[in-house]
């Protein structure tokens, strides 16, 4: 779901001969202009709220990384805005039959911007790189944790084998955070290449200075932009300065004065003012994946009972709080995949809808029929309370958004506990289970996300050290099925019918509080022109972007 | 004061043989003292950092939104050197600190004193600049309303407790909305250039020249009132020599005292300054690193910061012999 919201057209013409004047005027000048003709050269200003710790997204993989990363590598394969997979570096591929094997044809004229060879033995490297404990990958890592081998039958011929049928292989491999970088930088120490990684990208980290900004430059050669790219050939950018600027109404009036050409992460209470604005455009997209919930934890009372969570769902006027809390700027999420996620369906939406008579007539029904004082549910002298860890990472919008959802639920009779906690000591909760909800989001370009925050092979696997993706602690043998029958086939109508049954399973159990979904909120000032979000996760590209200062 | 006397010596003259090693004693025991403060620090910040609940481990690769492998969740356990007792760790850290190693941060992937040095710069000069304007306008506030008329010393007491008591992040704001966005004069954001040193600086001076203002206000009071005062103005000295050469050098003395605990507390009142003006610098590294529970980071700008406090210390008391003669003549 991509909405691009132009700036607002000036005031209309009140009489007739004033449109006509300003009609022939635009004509005059239109040409003088040149139209939107690209023009070579000069350097863009960005400003993130974020700093990455390490600038190669193999390590760890966290979002601001794959926002730089996505400047300087190339992936093995694109993603369009359908969901469909196309070539980049690899020229075609195929799958075989036990779903086990794929044999890339990859491009034989791509260099890195280090001057080493593209080929067959560079994304050898790459997957055993991002396969490597030692490489400290999270994200990468753990979606190729079915990978196995590859071999090299010749210089630009890759199969990979994998241990497991996995059709979101070749989806995962169009994330920015898989993106291939030179052989001889990843051989480095991990912190060198964490501060110069070298890929085959559109421009080249030049510089860290960290706190402060990251300067790139545009890569000369450079020959292998994507099928969804909007030209070919080198970037029109000479530079990019890509600045870090942590305080939002301080990044938000350094775009207003033009300090800045592009800032990410636009504040909510802002967007209203930079539509008004007109040197200003904002650029939208929803990311694919779990959009941001709160999950349930259905290993313990109350919510060990499908009533009281379906009750919960009910009872969180979620359409209101988000008018509230982001000035009506941030949509309901249409179910347990954001709508930018291939096979999403918003047909379960209504199962997540305000419904507080339903709420009390299953509380009723599930027992908690006493209420004390101040109106909250009882059941055997015990109160209905849910206990929800919010993190301060997580910013003073979502912990709003839950106030909001305090004060709704509590007209149900449940007494919910917002929990205030420092980064560490919230990690340490989810990792013990010790919560009734935990708000939490899950961005990945690939139906598969279900299978990693609900099924069961992720309940924390031995080793892990309390780590588990599914919050919910749901167990469903149907799910489970479903969810690993659908990596089984390439057919995508076959996956499309079992994601369907799989968000049917989700959603009718009540497993999450869904709020709103992820996305990357750009603000671009009049000076920056061809700015792009891709599509596989909504991640910035300068590739096609050009200044006219 | 043991180190006073030392700095202090050269100028009083002479000096002895025993003059001599009696200094040198002082100042092998205010070494010795900083060793052992700096040790007990680095201690302290390691048994705490043990005993908040979290692992840095999870931290590191990438909280709740993450799937790393068991494999690699060892690997990391191991990397850290966090599947040692906290006693066997404790003993190598403490010793690779001994030969002047800080190690390897856990969530900035870079050697400890590699971050130090990238941020260390732009923090102490934000210190300094911020410790030497509010001393200029403690004591232009002072001196020019101090026992003058009631109106003039009530505005400046005024002004005092209320500079005093502004939160640093909300003058921050106040002054970013006025001077950046509103009237431009200064950038916004960044630590490039004198320019960009004003507004943190003003930020996080202002209330402490409050603070200094309000306990010299009080001192001068009281020195005002000293017979030596009298004596002074009898003997025909103006106004303002008498305030300047002879009451100001002891009102001063509690101030400079503040200043030394001031300059722990900058640190602190950084971090927010930093993030607001996106400024480099320790504080928010420091920030960062007790969120991710990065052990040797946190120990590593601990230690920074303790050093920096334990020289303001000691300029601080070198100062005081500067300032009040009385010192070095009862020392010697």
């Amino acid at each position: 779901m991509t909405s691009l919201n132009r700036r607002r057209r000036p005031a209309r013409a009140t009489t007739l001969l004033a449109s006509v004047g300003l009609a022939s005027l635009a004509t005059t000048i239109l040409p003088a202009f040149g139209a939107d003709e690209p023009v070579k050269g000069g350097t863009l200003i960005y400003a993130t709220d974020r700093e990455p710790t390490c600038l190669d997204p193999h390590v760890d993989g966290d979002m601001p990384q794959v926002f730089i990363a996505q400047q300087y590598t190339d992936s093995l394969v694109s993603q369009d805005k359908d969901g469909k997979i196309g070539p980049w570096l690899a020229k075609s591929w195929t799958v075989s039959d036990d779903g086990k094997t794929y044999t890339f044809k990859l491009r034989d004229d791509v260099k890195f911007t280090n001057g080493e060879k593209f080929n067959a033995a560079a994304l050898k490297a790459n997957l055993d790189h991002i396969k490597n404990p030692a490489t400290q990958s999270s994200t990468a890592g753990g979606y190729i944790q079915q990978y196995v081998k590859t071999e090299t039958p010749d210089e630009f011929t890759a199969v990979v084998t994998l241990s497991k049928p996995y059709a979101a292989f070749l989806e995962v491999l169009a994330q920015g955070f898989l993106g291939i970088e030179a052989p001889s930088a990843l051989a480095r120490p991990r912190n060198e290449n964490c501060e110069t990684p070298v890929g085959t990208g559109p421009f080249k980290i030049i510089k860290w200075d960290r706190q402060s900004q990251i300067v790139l430059e545009r890569n000369p050669d450079y020959n292998s932009a994507p099928p969804t790219a909007a030209h070919q050939g080198p970037a029109y950018l000479d530079q990019i300065i890509w600045k870090f600027i942590p305080e939002p109404s301080v990044r938000f009036a350094s775009l207003a004065s033009g300090d800045v050409d592009v800032i990410e992460t636009v504040p909510p209470e802002s967007e209203a003012d930079a539509e008004k604005n007109p040197d200003l455009t904002l650029i939208i997209a929803d990311r694919p994946g779990n959009p941001t919930n709160g999950a349930i934890n259905t290993t313990r009372a109350p919510f060990d009972d499908i009533r009281v969570r379906e009750a919960f769902v009910r009872s969180a006027d979620i359409s209101s709080a988000l008018d509230s809390v982001f000035f009506g700027r941030y949509k309901r999420a249409p179910g347990p995949l954001s709508a930018a996620t291939p096979f999403a369906t918003p047909d379960f939406k209504n199962l997540y809808d305000y419904d507080p008579d339903r709420a009390n007539a299953l509380l009723d029904e599930a027992g908690w029929t006493e209420k004390d004082a101040n109106g909250i549910r009882q059941k055997d002298g015990k109160p209905l309370t849910v206990h929800v860890p919010i993190g301060d990472f997580q910013g003073p919008a979502e912990r709003s958004l839950w106030e909001q959802i305090q004060a709704t639920a509590i007209g149900t009779g449940f007494d919910v506990q917002l929990e205030p906690l420092g980064f560490s000591e919230w990690l340490d909760r989810q990792a013990t289970w010790n919560y009734d909800i935990i708000p939490e989001y899950w961005n990945t370009n690939t139906a598969d996300v279900l299978r990693i925050v609900l099924s069961s092979e992720f309940l924390g696997a031995a080793g892990s050290g309390g780590y588990h993706q599914n919050a919910s602690g749901f167990k469903n043998a149907e799910f489970d099925a479903l969810v690993n029958k659908a990596l089984e086939t390439q057919d995508p109508e076959a996956r499309r019918k079992l994601y369907y049954d799989a968000q049917k399973i989700v959603a009718s159990n009540f497993l999450q509080v869904l709020t709103f979904p992820q996305s990357t909120r750009l603000g671009v000032y009049k000076t920056a022109k061809g700015v792009r979000l891709e599509p596989s996760l909504s991640v910035t590209t300068l590739y096609d972007a050009w200044v006219q200062k | 004061m043991s180190s006073v006397t030392v700095a202090a010596g050269p100028a009083a003259g002479l000096l002895s043989r025993s003059r001599i090693g009696s200094a040198g004693r002082r100042v092998l025991s205010r070494v010795l003292a900083a060793v052992l403060v700096l040790f007990a620090s680095a201690t302290v910040t390691f048994f705490a950092l043990h005993l908040t609940p979290g692992d840095p481990v999870r931290a590191v690769l990438g909280g709740p939104t993450a799937n790393p492998s068991p494999a690699t969740i060892a690997a990391t356990i191991a990397e850290f050197g966090l599947d040692q007792p906290p006693h066997v760790q404790y003993g190598l850290y403490m010793s690779r600190l001994a030969s002047g190693n800080l190690g390897m941060s856990f969530s900035q992937r870079q050697p400890v004193i590699d971050v130090i040095a990238a941020q260390v710069g732009p923090t102490l000069q934000l210190m300094a600049s911020a410790i030497v304007v509010a001393w200029v306008l403690a004591l232009a506030s002072v001196m020019a309303t101090t026992r003058r008329h009631p109106l003039l010393q009530g505005l400046g007491s005024a002004l005092e407790t209320i500079s005093a008591a502004l939160p640093q992040f909300w003058l921050a704001l106040v002054l970013l909305a006025i001077f950046a966005f509103g009237l431009r004069w200064f950038p916004p954001q960044g630590n490039q250039g004198a320019l960009s040193l004003v507004l943190p600086t003003l930020a996080l001076a202002l209330p402490l020249a409050g603070f200094l203002a309000q306990v010299t206000r009080e001192s001068l009071e009281l020195a005002l009132d000293q017979p030596f005062i009298l004596s002074a103005r009898t003997r025909g000295l103006s106004e303002g020599a008498v305030r300047w050469r002879h009451a100001l050098r002891h009102a001063v003395l509690p101030g400079i005292s503040l200043s030394a605990w001031a300059v722990g507390s900058l640190i602190g009142n950084a971090v927010l300054v930093e993030v607001i003006f996106s400024r480099q610098g320790l504080g928010r590294v420091l920030y960062q690193a007790v969120t991710r529970q990065d052990m040797p980071l946190t120990i590593g700008v601990t230690l920074l910061v303790t050093l920096v406090y334990i020289l303001a210390s000691a300029a601080a008391d070198l100062l005081f012999v500067l300032v009040d003669p009385r010192l070095k003549a009862h020392r010697s």
